[in-house]
């Protein structure tokens, strides 16, 4: 009988504390200075050199930091980090970074150009197999070196003073800082994951909350799987004083809906994302709470042009004129976003003239059906059943289903839709097994190139077939310029002469929708990248 | 008895190896692999990465080595998409979470679900069994997306101490085991309902209440007992699935449990995590229905003469 007691009385007793505390999980957080913030998905991995998703990013940044740090002021302006100060050659491609030599690891040594120069012979070292080892391809012979056809020594990585670090890259780069930004471009404690594995051990264990060193405004205080991760302040940290909170949890919830009810519910102070169909109801139950914020990221069908009759511009054009944008944002993504005919999202002081078109959407379907006529598929005869490829999202589904009816509607002609789940999806665009497919790109690093580039001849994320040697010589010639305004006009160049041909159908440039507890948060600023510092979060009770 | 456990063993161990096997092979002719991204690695990277984790091997050689390292190092593999972490520490972690609500959600079952068949069937078509009967069907028709939600919604937001989802305070459980126990509360009181009805038409039932028993007694002591064999034999698959976890309801009230991994290892192609699951999940069931096996002895005569035979 004894343990049918205990269990009583346990019950009865969290059953009388609970209700005793009438306080919410966010309120009591809040009290402590401790954010809650929801985080999307359960992280791939801590380690800067594995991860690859958004949500590891997040975390990272708040435990490690780079030669310079996102200002939170400004979107896109960096501000000095572990270096201090930096300077570069007229052609900037030869720049050198002094580190503050008062810059700590979070056990107390020195954070060294060494750590640096460590850091990015791990991810490119051809043993390795860094996911991400593409973004530091901007240094001279990197990509050599992650293939295995030269040696560390040649790569333009030198740390020529302990606190002097030397990076040469393979052309003009005035926008680096803005590269520096990507976690990919942060030091790791060379000594840390040498006594744990050495630096080709991918199942390293310094990532662990036991193990943890970092340079960073928080360490790693604890994580459970699927659960939370939780991140203290680090007093190591350079500017220590300055941190505006007193750690930060990050939920991975994966489930939207789940993480509305949550916050409305008192668990969190931001969330990640509000899905489409909560958008109303979450707008009129917290109105002062709500945002909605332009995020760099395009929403966009992929067209499969080494496939007849896709192969054909006049019919990508006339697939591209039949859609009706506004109706698709208003309707179906209920206004999480901005419609658009052009790829790269506006940022970043760029901008680029769509191809002349006819403006209102009457005039477009006609154009478009006088197209697809040129092109020998009058109203739509003969034109084969093409597949129209998605995610098993629903946004994507019911986005799929709609773009379907206007084509039915305005070109009579029938696509198929495939919904698949996400890795068959992601297998099937990279090997080019489909006709059409819905795709979305968000920029790695504020700056058009992040996009423009994607489209370059036979380039890894192309996955259209597509390529036009002009737009290849247009991107070389961005990458082989000093000079910001001419390097902007030759990305311009190339996506316009992109756009003229499209082998992709822009939709939309997406905005995150979210909730943001106005009571308990200050200091928060959109950032086009979704990586406004949390170490500047303000949390108030 | 002991000749009928060691049989079914033997039966339980050969289900599970063909069950892995067949995974095994099965979560390799997905399309797809573990690495895939939202950006398309270089050649070179993912041939490191295969070679890195033995994926560029035949797979009857993955197969052998698979087998070999549970067998000799007790090593289940690691997490091909969370890397640094083991298959063992993952299952290590989420499991207690799905077995402390697994266990819950059957008790809640057992306590609803037996009573409410047992009432049904002794009103048998009057207004208690009608009503009972409607809320079991609906119990049984409306899913778990749907109820789970609701709960959180009213009373995880109303309720004071309930928590409309997350997993930060022992209150966090109510909610999910009460959605898993009431579905399975449903399917229990109809399997009750049926087994008592049956006992309750025979003679030996007559005789009782022809002897004075009183309808406790009737119920209790004459007609439980065979009454309960359809729901035991349900009970011992479910109680092995409700541990195991449940994806929508982890995933309803942000529970971190083994039911997420179950569907997101797939979906990730996650192949070691994958198969330690489904060993896992094989095991349990196994186990569960060698309970059940000898519990239907126990509470059946007439098995124990054919299980000796």
């Amino acid at each position: 009988m004894n343990w049918k007691c205990a269990i009583a009385v346990l019950l009865l007793g969290s059953l009388l504390t609970a209700c005793k505390e009438q306080k919410s999980s966010a309120e009591k957080f809040a009290e402590d200075g401790i954010l809650l913030i929801g985080n999307n998905s359960e992280p791939q991995s801590q380690d800067p050199h594995k991860a690859t998703a958004v949500a590891d990013g997040k975390i990272i940044c708040t435990l490690l930091e780079g030669l310079v740090r996102p200002s939170p002021t400004e979107d896109g302006a960096v501000l000095p980090g572990t270096a201090e100060r930096w300077e570069h050659n007229d052609t900037a491609d030869e720049w050198t970074f002094h580190l503050n030599p008062s810059a700590k690891w979070s056990d107390g040594r020195p954070v060294t150009a060494n750590d640096f120069a460590y850091a990015y012979q791990r991810l490119l070292h051809p043993k390795f197999a860094g996911k991400y080892a593409e973004m530091l391809y901007p240094l001279r012979n990197a990509e050599n070196f992650s293939k295995g056809l030269c040696n560390w020594e040649e790569v333009g990585v030198k740390a020529v003073a302990p606190h002097t670090l030397r990076l040469s890259l393979s052309g003009p780069t005035p926008h680096l800082l803005r590269l520096l930004l990507h976690y990919t471009w942060f030091p790791i404690p060379a000594h840390k994951v040498e006594e744990l594995g050495g630096m080709l051990d991918r199942r390293s264990l310094w990532t662990r909350p036991e193990h943890w060193v970092g340079n960073g405004a928080y360490v790693l205080a604890a994580h459970r799987f699927n659960d939370y991760l939780s991140v203290s302040p680090n007093p190591q940290y350079l500017r220590a004083s300055e941190l505006k909170n007193k750690g930060i949890r990050f939920l991975p919830i994966v489930n939207g809906y789940t993480e509305t009810r949550m916050y409305l519910g008192g668990k969190l102070h931001i969330t990640n994302n509000v899905p489409p169909e909560m958008l109303a109801y979450a707008q009129a139950e917290r109105p002062s709470d709500f945002c909605r914020d332009p995020y760099y990221c395009t929403i966009f069908y992929r067209l499969n042009t080494s496939r007849a009759p896709l192969n054909d511009s006049r019919v990508r054009r006339a697939l591209h004129l039949a859609i009706d944008r506004e109706a698709l944002v208003n309707k179906v993504v209920r206004g999480a976003g901005a419609p658009s005919v052009t790829f790269t999202p506006p940022g970043a002081g760029y901008a680029v003239n769509a191809p002349t078109e006819p403006t209102t959407q009457a005039e477009r379907e006609e154009e478009a059906r006088r197209l697809l006529a040129e092109a020998g598929y009058a109203e739509g005869k003969k034109f084969p059943v093409l597949e129209l490829m998605t995610t098993s999202r629903d946004v994507q589904r019911v986005m799929a289903e709609t773009i379907q009816a206007m084509w039915e509607k305005v070109l009579g002609i029938h696509v198929d839709i495939r919904s698949c789940e996400w890795t068959a999806y992601k297998s099937a665009q990279q090997n080019m097994e489909y006709d059409i497919s819905s795709s979305s790109w968000s920029g790695d690093y504020l700056d058009p190139a992040t996009f423009v580039e994607l489209w370059r001849s036979g380039g890894g994320n192309n996955c259209t077939g597509w390529g036009n040697p002009e737009a290849d010589a247009a991107l070389s010639a961005a990458r082989n310029t000093g000079h910001a305004e001419q390097r902007q006009r030759h990305l311009q160049q190339a996506e316009e002469l992109m756009l003229h041909e499209l082998p992709i159908l822009p939709l939309y440039h997406s905005q995150r929708t979210y909730l943001r507890s106005s009571r308990h948060i200050d200091g928060w600023q959109p950032r086009l990248l979704d990586n406004f510092p949390l170490d500047a979060v303000l949390v108030k009770p | 008895m002991i000749k009928l456990l060691l049989k079914r063993l033997a039966q339980g161990a050969l289900v599970v190896f063909v069950l892995e096997t067949i995974t095994f092979f099965l979560v390799r002719m997905l399309p797809g692999n573990p690495f895939l991204g939202e950006r398309k690695l270089p050649q070179h990277v993912m041939e490191q990465l295969n070679a890195l984790y033995g994926l560029d091997q035949s797979a009857l050689v993955q197969y052998f080595n698979y087998w070999k390292n549970i067998l000799t190092e007790g090593d289940f593999g690691p997490s091909l998409v969370r890397e640094g972490l083991q298959v063992s520490d993952i299952i290590a972690e989420a499991f207690p979470v799905s077995l402390w609500l697994g266990v819950l959600g059957m008790g809640i079952a057992i306590v609803v679900g037996i009573p409410a068949g047992m009432i049904a069937a002794r009103c048998k078509n009057r207004w208690p069994d009608v009503l009972l009967m409607f809320f079991a069907m609906l119990g049984i028709c409306v899913p778990a997306f749907v109820i789970a939600p609701v709960f959180g919604k009213t009373l995880g937001m109303h309720v004071p101490g309930l928590s409309v989802a997350g997993w930060d305070n022992p209150l966090c459980a109510v909610l999910p085991s009460l959605t898993l126990g009431l579905i399975n509360a449903a399917y229990l009181a109809r399997l009750t309902r049926g087994g008592m009805l049956e006992v309750l038409s025979q003679d030996f039932m007559r005789t009782a209440k022809a002897k004075g028993a009183g309808t406790i007694r009737q119920l209790f002591i004459h007609a439980l007992r065979s009454g309960l064999l359809p729901a035991v034999s349900y009970l011992g698959p479910a109680f092995a699935a409700l541990i195991t976890g449940s994806f929508v309801v982890e995933t309803c009230f942000q529970v971190p449990g083994m039911g997420l991994h179950f569907v997101n290892a797939t979906t990730d192609r996650d192949y070691f995590l994958i198969q330690g699951l489904v060993l896992c999940y094989g095991i349990l069931i196994v186990g569960a229905n060698l309970i059940v096996d000898l519990a239907l002895v126990a509470l059946n005569p007439r098995l124990r003469t054919q299980g000796a035979a």
